[in-house]
């Protein structure tokens, strides 16, 4: 080959690693910022229901809660079974270890009793709320109850 | 309610893998063009075909399993990876008959690429990994020492850092830096606000206590039996170099970036006093020409350098073999001299958009593990790249480690690709679709109902004294707009300044 065309394809080569350093440094610049789109439109995952008042639960020693499931929250989605307690909070041991900043070391229990599940409030520093009320006593939750600490809302599923 | 979506980027990330796999392709064929006066080896259709085929499945792959992966990392690997195997590919035709040991990185890469689909197809969550901290500790730290084990470790080039089983030789220390990074990512997640809240105040820098020094001094002393038994100073100092980045990461203290740094120069200093095998790799850095026998290496890179130039002499037209180990450690050297200083800059700006990526990915990740294991990868890549290529180039002391992707060998490429599956998975899961929290669903910290009050924690009473160092460190309420706030909402402008200064700085990170 000639020494001409030798020299051309080994600066041709050259200027093609720099195209590609120049595209993917475009690509960078366009995907810097994500788009915001309307929730309905964005499909992969479905708008987190708003805590609202649930009906009271019936049927609730016939039908006992199996798992508890995160719906709202930066742990959204997140499905755990439920045991004969179950500890909520930071510590290394609690079944459920939520990513909030809001959370205490051990922030809520709740209990299996013959009648169904029992949540309390373990003296955290930001509160537990039932159906948006404070809990200042163990109170029982069934289905359909909402459970929120923090930016983190719950609920249980047969 | 609004969501914030990164693009899934489908066709800005195949085109840049078809651009990248085209540059490997035509690496190969220039090399043999310039080689053989314009002929072709009779195979060359079947090494395209395997190379184009390999990166294509993979792209697929990872786009069905994982479409929100961040569309640059994958192209910028195939095209290291690409230039790596068309220098090796060169360096065989230095010898007669020519050796086979580009092929064979070709199939080592076709190895590694299964690896990474595995980890693509059964991972699918980087937070699984988070549950097993201490296994992970155990089994870095075993691969770490494996080469001290009589029978199975393995010396070569002055440094323990091989074993060999049977024909079949690895380094187990390009496993254990990802599978530290895991270690170290899920132990500070667990630990960094006891790290970053105790400590006592010494030339206006908080210092951690002395108790919570048990971490970091294991650590200083696995990596002074590595830099002793291994003789290893690079090695030894990329691994605790990342656990310092990682905690600084963590606790945002530059206490641990200082007391760290020390340890660093202290390591250093050892190793250049006690150990020969130290000195002699900071006189040839220092000082080359002095003892050309002894740094022959060096210097025949350096002049590969010189003769390369601006913009090298073209594939297959140098002679970067001169250089002994010019296929691993000195692969920099062999690609500066041919493609010269401007392609090996393109190069390093491809290593850089990789890191960049990753750290990108850190910053946007919303949980602390993701976000520390990023972050700690990026570090851990980043130095080792810093650390060959300053060697090769003289601009730090030599130590042997390979360039990621494109040296030579199989341990390096499948523990390469295993990172790389690692951060396909964790930015598919960053950059996934997330429903925006709006402060309206949160009537506690919401800002409608009045500015909110912030109230150090440890003045509020209702904190048991015993977990306060690992709860909210902030009790976070809405002004009342009946009335003043009551005793235990101290007012936000004169807080009791020893508490405040002892609050960890958290820069709005996971807000």
């Amino acid at each position: 080959m000639s020494d001409l065309v030798v020299l051309g394809l080994k600066l041709l080569f050259l200027a093609l690693l720099w195209l590609f350093v120049l595209f993917a440094v475009s690509v960078i610049r366009t995907d810097l910022f994500g788009r915001r789109v309307p929730a309905g439109q964005a499909g992969a995952v479905p708008a987190p229901p708003l805590p609202a008042a649930a009906p009271a639960p019936r049927g609730r020693a016939a039908r006992l809660p199996t798992h508890l499931r995160v719906t709202a929250g930066p742990q959204t989605g997140l499905r755990l079974p439920l045991g004969d307690t179950f500890l909520i909070g930071r510590t290394a041991d609690a079944a459920l270890v939520l990513d909030d900043q809001y959370m205490s070391t051990r922030h809520a229990l709740l209990t299996r009793t013959p009648a169904g599940y029992r949540v309390e409030d373990l003296g955290s520093t930001n509160g537990t709320f039932l159906n948006d009320t404070r809990l200042t006593e163990p109170r029982p939750m069934g289905i359909g109850d909402t459970l929120r600490i923090g930016r983190t809302t719950m609920t249980l599923d047969a | 309610m609004d969501q914030v979506v990164s693009s899934k980027r489908t066709l800005a990330s195949l085109s840049m893998l078809v651009f990248a796999l085209a540059l490997g392709a035509a690496a190969y064929l220039m090399v043999n063009l310039n080689q053989f006066d314009g002929e072709l080896p009779a195979n060359w259709p079947v090494a395209v075909g395997l190379w184009a085929g390999l990166g294509l499945v993979t792209w697929l792959v990872v786009r069905l399993r994982l479409p929100y992966a961040d569309p640059l990392l994958l192209p910028s690997v195939f095209l290291l990876n690409g230039l790596g195997i068309a220098m090796i590919y060169r360096l065989d035709q230095a010898t007669d008959p020519p050796m086979q040991s580009g092929r064979l990185q070709l199939m080592w890469t076709v190895a590694a690429v299964a690896v990474l689909l595995a980890v693509v197809l059964f991972l699918h969550d980087h937070r699984r990994l988070q549950r097993y901290t201490y296994l992970w500790f155990a089994l870095g730290l075993g691969l770490l020492l494996l080469p001290l084990l009589p029978g199975i470790g393995h010396e070569s080039h002055g440094a323990r850092v091989w074993i060999r089983l049977g024909s079949f030789s690895f380094q187990p220390g390009e496993i254990a830096k990802i599978v530290l990074s895991i270690a170290f990512a899920s132990y500070l997640t667990e630990k960094r606000d006891v790290l970053a809240l105790a400590g006592r105040r010494f030339l206006g820098i908080d210092f951690p206590r002395a108790r919570d020094l048990g971490p970091i001094a294991l650590l200083f002393g696995v990596s002074l039996i590595i830099l002793v038994f291994q003789t290893d100073l690079g090695m030894s100092l990329l691994f605790f170099s990342l656990f310092v980045a990682m905690i600084y990461v963590a606790t945002q203290r530059p206490s641990w970036a200082i007391l760290g740094v020390l340890m660093v120069v202290a390591l250093g200093v050892l190793g250049y006093t006690q150990m020969n095998h130290v000195r002699v790799r900071f006189e040839s850095w220092l000082n080359p020409f002095a003892d050309p026998d002894q740094n022959g290496q060096i210097i025949s890179a350096q002049y590969g350098f010189a003769s390369g130039g601006l913009f090298g002499t073209g594939w297959g037209l140098g002679r970067p073999y001169l250089t002994p180990i010019a296929k691993s450690d000195f692969i920099a050297a062999a690609l500066g001299e041919e493609l010269g200083l401007v392609g090996l800059f393109a190069i390093l700006l491809v290593y850089l958009i990789f890191v960049a990526r990753i750290l990108r990915a850190s910053l946007a990740a919303r949980e602390p593990f993701g976000k520390l294991l990023a972050a700690g990868l990026a570090f851990v890549f980043a130095l080792q790249v810093f650390i060959i290529v300053g060697g090769v180039t003289r601009l730090v002391p030599l130590t042997g480690l390979t360039t990621p992707f494109m040296s030579q060998g199989g341990s390096s490429l499948i523990s390469n690709y295993l990172l790389l599956g690692l951060l396909l998975t964790l930015t598919h899961q960053v950059r996934r679709p997330q429903p925006r929290v709006s402060p309206e669903e949160y009537p506690t910290a919401s800002p409608a109902v009045g500015v909110p009050v912030v109230v150090p924690s440890p003045a509020s009473p209702d904190v048991p004294p015993a977990a306060g160092a690992d709860d909210p460190t902030e009790v976070i309420e809405a002004v009342r707009p009946d009335g003043p706030p009551t005793e235990p909402f101290a007012p936000i402008d004169e807080p009791p300044p020893s508490v405040w200064a002892r609050l960890p700085r958290r820069g709005g990170d996971d807000a």
